[in-house]
Formats: C-alpha cells, structure tokens, sequence
C-alpha cells in the first residue's frame, strides 16, 4: 500500500528546481573565458603582426613599434585582470550556491526544522526569480536584500536581459547585436539564427524608407550581412522585400514590414538568452506552485459543502482554501488518495457533519454547550441530545 | 555533491585567469627588455628584433595552453553537474495553468510579503504591478458579478492592487474612478487592509495601541478560539508602561506607577483564566528598579515579544476570516518542491502517451506530504476507490457504513432492499444519508 504520508528528504530528487542555480555561474565564467579568449587573440594578432614588421625597420621606428606592442600587452593585462576579477566573484557566488544546496543533504528529514528554514530560504530565490522575470526588478532587489540573499540570485543577468528586451521593445537592435557579438560562439554552437533576424529586421528599416540611398544601402547591407550565411532562405525574403512596398498586403513582406516583428524579435531573444544561460523558459515559481497546488488540493476545496474550518473549530486552514490560492487553484487538478483520512472516531452529527469525536466533545466544551448536549461547532444554530450523535464507520 | 564541490575547488585553486595574468606579464617583460635593448643600442636593433619572434610566438602558445586548462576546469564542474542531476529537464505542462493567471499570482505574492512583515518590498511591488498593469478604463461601467455566497465581487482581481495601495496612501492611476470604492470594496479586502496597519504598527513601530484595539473588540472570538493574544498584549502594554521613561516627571517610580493604574484597569478581565500571571506581573512592581535581577527578567527583557505578538496576532486575524495561518504560498512551494519529483515522472510517462497531467480532474498518482500538509479529511469509497465529491458525495447506510454515491447506485440498481457491502445489515437505499466529511 502507498504511503500518506511521508517525511523522507531525498537531496537529489528534491533538487530538480535548483539546478539553475548551479549551472548559471558556470555559464557566467564560460562567457568571461570566451571573452579572455577574444582578447588574447586579438592582441596575439597585433602584437605578433608588429613584431614582424619591426625586423626590418630603421631602429627608431623599430623602437616605437615596440613601445606599442607594449602597450598593447599592458592593455591585454589589464583587461585579464578585469576578468579576473569578475571570475572570482562569480566562483565565490558558485561556492556560495553549492554549500546553500549542500544544507539540504544534511538535513534529516522533512520534518526537521531546519528543512522549513531551507523552504523558506528557497521559497525567497523563487519569488525574486519571478519578480526577475516578470520585470519587476525593484521589487526582486528589495526582497534580494532584505532576506540576504544576493548570492543566490541572479538579479544582473535578469537585469541585462530586460534592458535588451525592452530595446527591441522600442524599436532598437543596436543592444541586442552588440549582445549577440559577445555571446557569438555560444551562439553559433546553439544554431541561433537570432543575429540573422535583427540583420534583417535591419534591412526591413532601410527597405521601408522608400529612399533611393537607403535602398542601395540596403542591398549592400543584405550582401554584407544576409547573403552567403547558413540559411540562404534570409537573403531570399530580403530580395523579395525590396519589390514591394511598405504598406503591400502580400505575405509574407506585409508581416515583415510589421511593427510587431519586433515582438517576435524580443521573444525570440529572451528565448535565446535562457537557453544560452542554462536559465528555463518558465519562472521556477510557476512550477512549484502549480504542482504543490495540486498535491494539496482536495474535493472539499472547491466544494460547495466544504466544511468552513471557521472561528469555532479552531483548525489550521487549508492553504488552497485560503483566499491566497483559492482562486488560483480552480482548475488545477486534485491529489490522488488511495485511503481515506479521517479523525479517530468519527461521529456523524444530524444534520450529517462528521467529526472526530474527541475534538467535537473539546469544542462544545469550549462553546459552553450545556452537558448532556451537543452542538455543529460549524453551525450554532442547533443544538441536540448528546444520543443523536451516531457512530461511523469510515474504511 | 562532493563531486561537484570538489570541481568548484579546483576551479578555485587552478582554473582561473591568474596564470593567464602571469604568463602576459612574462610577455610585457620580454618586449620591455627588448625595447630596452634597442634604446640602449640602436645597431643591434636588428638582431633583438630577431630574437625576440620566437619567444613571443611561444609566449601566446603558452597563453592559449593556460587558457585550456581553465576550461578542463568548467568541464569537469559541468559533468559534475551532469552526473548529478540525471534529468536534466523540468516539468513543463504547468506553463498554461499559471501564466493566464499572473494577476492571482501577483495578488499571492502581495499577501505573502505582507504576512511576513516586508511592507517596504510590498509597497515597491503594488507600485510596480500597477504602473506595469493595463490602467482600469474609466467609462466602462461593467457589471461586477457578484458571488452570491460571500458577497464578494468575482473577477475584480485588480481592487487587491487598490487596496494594497490605499493601504499605503499611494495614488495609482484610475484610483479616482474608485474613489468611491468604500462600497465596492470586498470585506476581506477591507479587514486587509487592516491588518496591514495594525501589523505594521505593532511589528515596526511597536505601538501596541491597534493591536490592543483590534483584541479588545474580537474579545469573544478570540477566547472561543483558546487564543491568548488580548493578554499578550496587556502584557507587553504593561511591560512598555513600566519601562518607559518619562522625562517630565522626577518620580523614579512614575512607569511602575502608570503600570500599576493600567493593571488595575484591565487586568481584573483576565483574572479567571490568568490570575497566576497577572499576580505575577504586578508582584515584579516590588522589584523596581532593579527589575534585571528580579525573578520578573525574562517578561522585562525579551527583545523578540513584539515579534511573538506580531506572529500571535497574525494567526488569529487569518484564522477568523479563514485564511491559513502559515503563509498559503510557503506551503504550497513547499509542497510543489516535495511533490515535483514525481510529478516529474508522471510527466515524462505521460508524455509518451500525449497526455499531460495538469489537464485531468485528478492526479493519476499519489503525492506523499509531510503529516502537517493535511488539512482535509479525505473519503476514499471503498467500493469504487474513488474519493467523494460534490458530484460523487459520501453517502452513510442506516448501519454507519460510508460508500459513495455512485457505489450505491451501482450496488442498489433495481433493488428495493439492499445488503451493506461491509455488514449483514440490509436497509432501503432511500435510507442512505448524505454526510459531510
Ligand atoms: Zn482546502
Ligand atoms: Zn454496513
């Protein structure tokens, strides 16, 4: 038979949502090696050029060239140290985020207090990820520093991710390319098509000016940038699109002369930039509500008949009776039960409320009932013999 | 997790930038003494120039060989990672359930940093939801519908907003058109915004006075309830009284004194069921001033009582309008993280045969919680399996035995008499009576 109920903590399942946690610093400290990288190859191309041609140049010549390789290997240093730095930072917020996880493989069981500590502790990391996300990031900085948690969060990349949304947003994709060429490997390892469409969306802007100068700038643009690339289908629709005119009702130029491409744009890089960072497309918040609303949902908690745990009784309320949830749980479907659950000696009142005898007999003592009598602690507004009450059997 | 931890060690101790940094200041001191040389003699420019090629090409090499062994590091971490958590994706049919629903969300959220006290965050996000949120058109004069049973508006999620935000004396937009929102405004969205005050009061500015109020004029309720809040706060208002010092007055005796007038006031309401601890309150008078040796110490110097009240006073102020005690979201997250591995399985299960779990009345599998996660009694009939509800109710044979609805029908079709599938008893299924569990 299925367990009821259970109190058995098993770290590595119960770990399914904070994997984000851990993986987002490393693809942090990926993009600021890719970055190093960049810098060194950059300067390896100068310095190594320069060093070369100096061999054959007069010696003042020679000595200035030097002096320039020099400054550029005392740039490329002080860019390393630079990223240096961030790298720290981010493998103490990595080390930070492994030990917070690894409280939870030292806790005994989910009855543990400090396993309510952690929930709570995990409860706030899903809420400022929701905040994050639904762009209220003042919201999720108070609440990020107000319970201590910084190192657990990820407010800036959130942060950098809305400024870049909102840009497309407007109508810009200077920020989002700009993006797109710091993160180009990544990128390119992914198959994103993301800078051939703001290449386009580019295009369109030129194409929809109508002038004759911006029509040659557009062709060179779409030679520069859409010809010759991974999928020949964009050079194609922005062929087609200079034959027609801004206001053409022929698909698909009327989609792409529409102002809501870039709303497809933003999603597409929101999209792109969760998938780059290991980041999942929904708020963890969303998932673990939604499943817990349903492990704790019952039939009586839309029920017409519910029983009201009101002020008499006494007993917690149910959080998907709570106004809180209530609404939010409508349809969401209920947990499955096996057994039933019942208080020991259930008693059935006449007017067919049951209830563990015990607690019934405390709570009329409570309300003053008189002895021998006996009252719906849910409903005053009758009172019987104590004899009324009946046994139920409940299996 | 020891794998991981050690990956991140060594990614600490040796896959970072420091080499890297070591090996271009090699670089930066081998074109330095060149260029040093040149300076220093001109004619042999030549010949340096020469030979330097070769050690700078090395030097780069060497670069790119430091750089490889900070990213063994990030692989190694990464396949910890990936070792660790063996599925690597998350449920995600919960998409469409909650997304449709970011206002009831929102309004969850709102409520639960009030609970715990985070007015100034609470206050940032009513701010941010309502300048994010579509402004309420003035000229739309909808009919609200209302719920016939609690008199509260249906589908007037935004008027949380509203509240939060009268609550707090912030204007939003479209607050003018509710101006007048006194009537419309739900009972509960009124007592809410109550709360907020008296919590605010209480917890923040330690001003009893609300609190005291507020206990005083649920007086009834709260002792059916067994809740000892009221004496709790005479108790700290007695506290304060005795303790605060009053500048005016040359008396060293005047708080105890006020203390003492204020005991005699409102303590004899409590003597049936605290006599013990009003006696001895005032016994600690005989103390003063040196209370911080007195048996009397703990009542005196106990910083965390107005948090103990706060909590104590939002415990009784939810639980008489019927709202949980413990906040309805940590519960539900907390259930959700404890379910979701399962859920998980189901899910990918369920994906096979197209089937997603959020779209059935039910969950196909159980989903275990900890014993404080129940607070419904559950009938399962055990006829059918099924559990009651509305549509399918309990139903108990004159014998106390309890099956469902439909397990009755079943079992009775076409019979004027039936047998109790559990005990010899036969009774007329007209006889069955609906319970409530
Ligand atoms: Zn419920
Ligand atoms: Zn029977």
């Amino acid at each position: 038979m299925a367990e009821l109920t259970t109190t058995k903590l098993d770290p590595d399942n119960h770990l399914l949502l904070d994997q984000p946690l851990l993986r987002l610093p490393n693809e942090l400290l990926r993009k600021n090696l890719k970055t190093a990288q960049r810098h060194i190859e950059q300067t390896n191309k100068n310095v190594t050029k320069d060093v070369q041609a100096a061999v054959g140049q007069q010696p003042d010549q020679a000595l200035a060239s030097l002096e320039a390789t020099l400054a550029k290997a005392q740039n490329l240093k002080r860019k390393l140290e630079q990223l240096h730095a961030e790298e720290q930072s981010l493998q103490r917020q990595q080390r930070l985020r492994i030990e917070h996880l690894q409280q939870l493989h030292e806790i005994p069981s989910l009855a543990d207090v400090k396993y309510d500590t952690w929930s709570h502790t995990r409860l706030d990391r899903l809420l400022v990820d929701y905040l994050l996300r639904q762009g209220y990031t003042q919201s999720a900085r108070e609440l990020a520093a107000e319970k201590n948690i910084n190192d657990l969060v990820d407010v800036d990349v959130f942060e950098d991710c809305g400024r870049i949304e909102k840009s497309l947003l407007d109508g810009r994709t200077q920020e989002c390319l700009s993006w797109c060429s710091e993160n180009k490997q990544a990128l390119k390892k992914i198959n994103s098509n993301l800078e051939l469409e703001l290449r386009l969306q580019q295009f369109i802007e030129l194409a929809r000016s109508g002038d004759v100068k911006n029509q040659v700038d557009a062709i060179v643009h779409a030679r520069k940038h859409l010809a010759g690339g991974q999928d020949t289908e964009f050079g194609l629709r922005a062929g087609g699109l200079l034959a027609h005119p801004p206001d053409t009702l022929v698909e698909p130029y009327r989609m792409m002369y529409s102002p809501e491409r870039y709303i497809h744009l933003a999603r597409q890089f929101v999209k792109t930039h969760h998938e780059l960072f290991s980041l999942p497309s929904q708020p963890l918040l969303h998932i673990a509500l939604s499943a817990g609303l349903s492990a704790l949902k019952t039939p009586s908690c839309h029920s017409e008949y519910a029983l009201q745990a009101n002020a008499n009784t006494g007993a917690p309320v149910c959080p998907i009776c709570s106004t809180e949830l209530n609404e939010l749980a409508r349809n969401v479907p209920y947990a499955h039960h096996t057994k039933s659950y019942m208080e020991d000696d259930p008693v059935v009142l006449p007017n067919g409320r049951v209830f563990g005898r015990e607690r019934l007999k405390r709570l009329n003592e409570k309300l003053g009932t008189d002895p021998g009598k006996i009252k719906d602690p849910t409903d005053m507004e009758t009172e019987w013999d104590e004899r009324e009450l009946k046994k139920v059997y409940i299996s | 997790m020891d794998n991981i931890f050690a990956a991140h060690k060594q990614q600490e101790t040796k896959g970072n930038l420091s080499k890297t940094i070591d090996s271009v200041q090699s670089l930066i001191d081998l074109l330095q003494t060149t260029r040093d040389h040149v300076a220093a003699d001109p004619s042999m420019s030549a010949l340096h120039l020469a030979k330097l090629q070769t050690p700078v090409k090395q030097s780069f090499t060497k670069l790119e060989e430091d750089l490889k062994e900070v990213n063994k590091g990030m692989n190694a971490y990464q396949k910890a990672l990936k070792d660790k958590f063996k599925t690597a994706s998350l449920p995600t049919s919960t998409n469409e359930v909650l997304n449709e629903k970011e206002d009831l969300v929102n309004r969850a959220i709102a409520m639960h940093l009030l609970r715990e006290g985070k007015f100034n965050v609470a206050r940032t996000f009513v701010k941010e939801v309502s300048a994010k949120a579509p402004p309420v058109s003035e000229d739309s004069e909808e009919t609200i519908d209302v719920d016939m049973e609690t008199g509260q508006p249906l589908n007037n999620t935004r008027s949380w907003i509203e509240d939060l935000a009268d609550a707090d004396d912030v204007m939003i937009d479209g607050m003018e058109a509710v101006a007048d929102g006194e009537l419309e405004r739900s009972g509960l969205q009124k007592k809410f915004t109550d709360m907020y005050h008296i919590l605010d009061s209480l917890r923040n500015q330690h001003n009893l006075e609300p609190a005291i109020e507020w206990a005083r004029q649920h007086s009834f309720e709260l002792e059916n309830r067994g809740s000892n809040l009221e004496f709790e706060l005479a108790r700290l208002k007695f506290v304060e009284l005795y303790t605060t010092e009053d500048i005016m007055a040359d008396d060293p005796f005047a708080g105890p004194l006020r203390a003492l007038e204020y005991a005699r006031e409102t303590f004899p309401a409590f003597n049936n069921r605290y006599a013990r601890e009003t006696s001895s309150l005032l016994g600690s008078l005989a103390f003063s001033p040196e209370l911080g040796t007195s048996p009397y110490k703990p009542f005196f110097h106990n910083s965390s009582s107005f948090e103990e009240a706060s909590a104590s006073f939002t415990r009784e102020f939810c639980g008489m309008l019927g709202l949980s005690s413990q906040s309805p979201l940590y519960t539900a997250v907390t259930a959700g993280g404890i379910a979701l591995p399962i859920l998980e399985k189901v899910e990918r299960v369920m994906a096979q045969a197209r089937g997603q779990w959020t779209s059935v009345n039910e969950l196909p599998v159980e989903t275990p919680l900890p014993p404080g996660f129940a607070f419904h009694s559950i009938f399962v009939c055990p006829v059918s399996k099924e559990q009651a509800t509305d549509a399918n109710p309990p139903m108990m044979l004159p014998c106390g035995h309890v099956i469902a609805r439909e397990s009755l029908d079943m079992h009775s079709k076409g019979k004027s008499r039936m047998k109790c599938p559990y005990c010899p008893n036969e009774s007329h299924p007209r006889e069955a009576k609906r319970v409530y569990i």
